[in-house]
C-alpha cells in the first residue's frame, strides 16, 4: 500500500492536512492527484499560530505546500479488508477466466504433441 | 538529490529486516523539528512515509511527553531523518516522562527562544558576512 494510494483510498473522509508553513485544514477529501495535490470540502483552516480559523466550503491545495497528512486511523485496515476481497473475487474471476484458456489449452498441447513426431522425423528446417 | 538516496537508503535498511510491518517503532524527525515516534507502514520513491500509531515527542531538560496523533502519512520533502528505535536501549535513557500539557509549554518557550537564535544568526549572516537570506521563494519554511 503506497503512500499515495493511501490517499486515493481516502477519498470522502476526513483528514488534517497541515502545509508547511504550518497552516492546517480540516475537511473531507473530494479528489486528489499524483502529485498529492487535493481538494477538499467542509473545510475549517487554521493559522500556523492556530489562533485564527476560516471556514471554507471547498478548497484546493497544491501538493508541493503539504507537510503532512492526518487520515482515520482505520483506514489502513479499511483498505487491507477492500484489497483483501478485490483480491478474492479476482482470482474467481480470473479463475473462471483462466479455465477457458485452460480448456483450450490443453487440446493445443496435445496437437503439439501429435506434432511432434513429424518434427522429429523431417527434423523441417534442418533437413531443407 | 536528498529523496533519492533516503529512498536508496531505506530500500538497503528495509532489505536488511525484510518486512515492512514487522519493523520496531521509527522515529521521523521533521524539517520543522517535530519528532515522531510511529510503525513505518509503507514509504515510496519519495520518501513519502506511512506512519502508523503515531506520537509526537516534545523533550525539555530529562523530561519527555508524548502526543497522541495516529495514522500520518508525510510528504517525503519534508523529512529530515529516519530511524529504527532500539526499545531495548529505549528503557536505559534518563528520562522520564510527564503530562503533555506540562511540558507544552516549555517546549512552545524552547522553540522560540531557538527560532529566534536561528533568526539572529541568519539576519547576521545576511548583513556582515554576504549569505543569501534562506527559506526564499518556493521554500515553504
Amino acid at each position: 500500500m503506497l503512500p499515495l494510494s493511501l490517499l486515493n483510498a481516502a477519498q470522502n473522509k476526513p483528514m488534517l492536512v497541515e502545509l508547511k508553513n504550518g497552516e492546517t485544514f480540516n475537511g473531507h477529501l473530494v479528489n486528489c492527484d499524483n502529485f498529492m495535490n487535493i481538494t477538499l470540502r467542509e473545510v475549517y483552516q487554521t493559522n500556523a499560530d492556530g489562533d485564527r480559523f476560516w471556514k471554507l466550503k471547498e478548497c484546493y491545495i497544491r501538493g508541493s505546500t503539504i507537510k503532512y497528512l492526518r487520515v482515520p486511523d482505520t483506514l489502513l485496515d479499511t483498505v487491507k479488508d477492500e484489497q483483501a476481497r478485490a483480491r478474492e473475487s479476482g482470482r474467481g474471476g480470473r479463475g473462471g477466466h483462466a479455465g477457458g484458456p485452460r480448456g483450450r489449452g490443453l487440446p493445443q498441447r496435445g496437437r503439439g504433441g501429435m506434432r511432434g513426431p513429424p518434427r522429429g522425423r523431417g527434423g523441417r528446417g534442418r533437413g531443407a | 538529490m536528498f529523496s533519492l538516496s533516503f529512498s536508496l537508503f531505506i530500500k538497503w535498511h528495509l532489505s536488511i529486516f525484510c518486512i515492512l510491518g514487522h519493523l520496531g517503532k521509527m522515529l521521523v524527525i521533521l524539517r520543522d523539528g517535530r519528532k515522531l515516534h510511529g510503525v513505518l507502514r509503507s514509504y515510496d520513491q519519495f520518501a513519502n512515509l506511512v506512519l502508523e500509531d503515531t506520537v509526537e515527542r516534545i523533550y525539555h531538560g530529562n523530561a519527555y511527553a508524548e502526543n497522541w496523533h495516529g495514522l500520518f502519512l508525510i510528504r517525503g520533502e519534508n523529512v529530515v531523518l529516519l530511524g529504527e528505535i532500539d526499545l531495548d536501549q529505549e528503557d536505559d535513557v534518563p528520562l522520564r516522562r510527564v503530562e503533555y500539557n506540562v511540558l507544552e509549554h516549555y517546549h512552545k518557550n524552547d522553540t522560540a527562544v531557538k527560532k529566534k537564535h536561528e533568526d539572529n544568526k541568519s539576519q547576521i549572516l545576511y548583513e556582515q558576512k554576504g549569505f543569501c537570506r534562506e527559506g526564499g521563494e518556493g521554500d515553504g519554511y
